[in-house]
């Protein structure tokens, strides 16, 4: 009988073992960092509320794009939903992976997301972009702006950088002024990811873009791409040395301890800068929309969303989890716990805009809506590391700017079989 | 209760009945299973796996079924740029890497095993790096060569020197990885050669001392024909596993600045799971595959290990 019993109960282990997440209701493919964290506390305060068990399972922000695309790929319904960066969701919708929301909607009575979330925030979640069925809901609301020391921009006869060309005058100044240990902007050159997201931005200030508009050509090698470059390089020799491996910690901690006076970042570091156990600049530094070139400046779109995966098993506790977490009162919440928002009703919320450690709301909320998506592709992660390596070769001066333009043409044609 | 719920009679049970003569017979068979099962399902299923998948294109949409290329994937290997890139690279690093850990771990060997025997503490303190987990040592150095807050440049400014971008710049990125891993790996070949020397006869130096042989001739005569096993054995070790390089490069610089320290591995990663490209990766690493073995074979009969 005892052996019956140790029998069962190792057999029941086993199988827990094998099927780890079998306990959960609803499992949640999360990024590390203040994103993911957010969502994992509403997962826990979800369960408290009505009982039902999630999980989060946190992953490195490259892990979470494998893990989601195998668990995709392979059907194993392992995750129900994904918080997915935003242009991984071509990738994910036209592979198959997403679960189309619209009759989750119908079923719901609803005819879609409710106006309050703010409209690029809801464009990017139709796929394709701003026209297709919804495939996910926005959580956090990132855009790009631009942060930069508004004392030292001063000293250096710029108030409030307006245009790129207003940036290089006071960062110039700054840098010569800085003896090699200050300077006077900092970006992101590390290859891949890193250099492409802080070359959209100054890309389509200066009126260039990857594609033309039915998609039927790649538009990089093109004036307005060389004029983007041009300033790209010029701010390139503005910067630190080493710039050529930076990623966003290195560029935030040079903000944080006051040794750069301007770059392009992410929402989530104000939070960083704004606390005194990790930022000398606290109170310092200024948020403005991204600068303008030829044309006006354009932030670059960077939405955590939330998809349900196709091969889960529980899709309608799926559904009904991202409707109550991207709610207003949850997307409050989250704002609390250093999320940036998506709704129009919390940016403006007294009760936070009154904060100081919010106060950038208002140039968030003016960024997301100025906001432009990366290409949307489902190739997406092939083109960004090609464009990656050719702006990695020109910030390290292995190529001219003019051959990198070349090459990233050529590269992106190749990949999108677009000639 | 056991006779009614099994149903056997005594008589099977008893010692030298039908069961206990089963068993006896297929014995090795029985210990012999759960190895070759773990080796079928961990070892040779994924190796077959990985041939099926090299001769398809599998799309990442699990409702398009895989398509047979046959050696496509091998043939896009002759035109893939990054792919040339990723191997010179490879090459660069294993050969000059391995080699200045073999002449410094032999070197730290000789010293201690003739002049510092009795300093084990520091025989011990060169063996840490060995044992930390590469992602820690990848950190590490990563901190250390942050070119605004790191170490080494403080290092450089309180000397008055110009200050480096170290893993950020395109003519020291790959120095950089490479001065990591002999950080981390020197131990081995050092531990290694140490336990050679400890084990070389004592007679053949002492009759070469009385013919009057110098140390140099001693250590060129005796020393390294006698470690040449072990040599080989280090070397092949270093090698193979330099070759899977991947920790170091993926935390220090994403193969940038660049593409000057894009290797294989990271190569292999990018494209089975960054571009889903599952059977071209698994092209790949049949190539990386072959080209080990090919190596090892070639260097064991080289060193006359292969007997």
């Amino acid at each position: 009988m005892l052996r019956k019993l140790f029998f069962t109960l190792a057999v029941a282990t086993s199988v827990l073992a094998l099927n780890g997440t079998a306990w959960a209701d609803i499992t949640i493919l999360v990024p590390s960092g203040s994103e993911g964290d957010g969502l994992r506390a509403a997962a826990a305060d979800y369960a408290k509320l009505k009982g039902t068990k999630v999980e989060a399972v946190q992953a490195p922000y490259a892990n979470v794009f494998e893990q989601g695309a195998n668990a995709g790929s392979t059907k194993s319904g392992v995750f129900d939903i994904i918080l997915m960066d935003d242009p991984w969701i071509p990738f994910f919708a036209e592979n198959g992976h997403l679960e189309d929301l619209t009759s989750f909607f119908k079923n719901a009575g609803m005819e879609g997301p409710d106006s309050d979330f703010l409209s690029k925030s809801l464009a990017i979640c139709r796929n394709p972009y701003n026209a297709g069925p919804y495939v996910c809901l926005p959580y956090v609301g990132n855009a790009q702006m631009f942060f930069y020391d508004a004392a030292k921009f001063k000293e250096a006869g710029v108030d409030v950088p307006k245009t790129w060309d207003d940036v290089l005058k006071a960062g110039k100044a700054l840098t010569d002024a800085g003896g090699g240990r200050y300077f006077g902007y900092v970006f992101r050159g590390g290859q891949g990811n890193p250099v492409v997201a802080d070359f959209m931005p100054i890309f389509w200030s200066y009126g260039a873009d990857m594609f033309n508009a039915d998609r039927t050509k790649v538009t990089i090698d093109t004036p307005e791409g060389a004029a983007a470059m041009k300033t790209f390089m010029a701010l390139r020799d503005i910067s630190p040395k080493g710039v050529e491996s930076y990623n966003a910690n290195e560029v935030g901690t040079a903000l944080a301890a006051g040794t750069a006076a301007s770059s392009i970042n992410w929402p989530n570091w104000v939070a960083t800068f704004e606390d005194p156990s990790q930022s000398k600049m606290v109170g310092k530094i200024s948020y403005s929309p991204i600068p303008a070139g030829t044309k006006p400046g354009s932030s670059e779109i960077g939405h955590w969303t939330m998809g349900i995966m196709s091969a889960s098993k529980n899709k309608q506790e799926a559904f009904d989890f991202m409707v109550w977490a991207t709610s207003p009162e949850q997307i409050k919440i989250s704002a609390e716990r250093g999320n940036p928002p998506v709704r129009a009703s919390v940016f403006t919320d007294p009760e936070l805009t009154s904060q100081e450690k919010f106060r950038h709301y208002p140039v968030l909320m003016q960024a997301i809506q100025a906001s432009t998506p990366r290409p949307r592709h489902p190739k997406w992660p092939e083109i960004e590391n090609a464009f990656g390596i050719e702006l990695s070769k020109a910030v390290a001066g292995t190529i001219t700017p003019e051959e990198a333009l070349k090459n990233a043409q050529d590269a992106v044609s190749r990949i999108t079989n677009i000639y | 209760m056991v006779g009614s719920a099994s149903g056997m009679s005594t008589a099977q049970l008893r010692p030298g009945g039908a069961v206990e003569l089963w068993a006896e017979r297929h014995l090795r068979v029985l210990m012999l299973a759960p190895t070759v099962l773990i080796l079928l399902g961990l070892t040779i299923f994924p190796s077959i796996y990985m041939f099926y998948a090299a001769v398809h294109k599998i799309s990442p949409n699990p409702n398009v079924p895989w398509d047979f290329v046959g050696p496509g994937n091998f043939v896009r290997l002759l035109s893939d740029q990054q792919f040339h890139v990723a191997l010179l690279n490879t090459t660069l690093f294993t050969v000059v890497a391995v080699t200045v850990e073999f002449l410094l771990g032999l070197g730290l060997a000789l010293l201690l095993d003739k002049y510092l025997r009795r300093l084990t503490f520091l025989k011990t303190m060169l063996m840490i790096p060995m044992m930390l987990p590469p992602i820690a040592v990848a950190i590490t150095w990563k901190l250390i060569y942050e070119p605004q807050f790191g170490v080494l440049n403080e290092i450089m400014y309180r000397l008055g020197l110009p200050l480096q971008a170290w893993a950020g710049d395109v003519d020291l990125a790959m120095v950089s990885i490479i001065v990591a891993d002999v950080w981390q790996w020197t131990p081995f070949i050092f531990l290694l050669m140490l336990a050679g020397l400890a084990s070389l006869p004592v007679e053949p130096y002492e009759a070469a001392a009385l013919d009057g042989a110098s140390s140099w001739r001693q250590f060129w005569d005796l020393t390294l024909p006698f470690l040449k096993p072990v040599i080989a054995i280090a070397l092949l070790l270093r090698v193979m596993d330099a070759l899977r390089l991947f920790d170091l490069v993926f935390i220090l610089t994403g193969g940038g600045p660049a593409d000057r320290t894009k290797v294989l591995s990271l190569y292999i990663y990018q494209v089975a799971y960054r571009f889903a490209d599952p059977g071209y990766a698994a092209a790949i690493s049949l190539f990386v595959l072959f080209a080990t073995i090919i190596l090892s074979t070639w260097f064991m009969k080289r060193m006359r290990l292969a007997d």
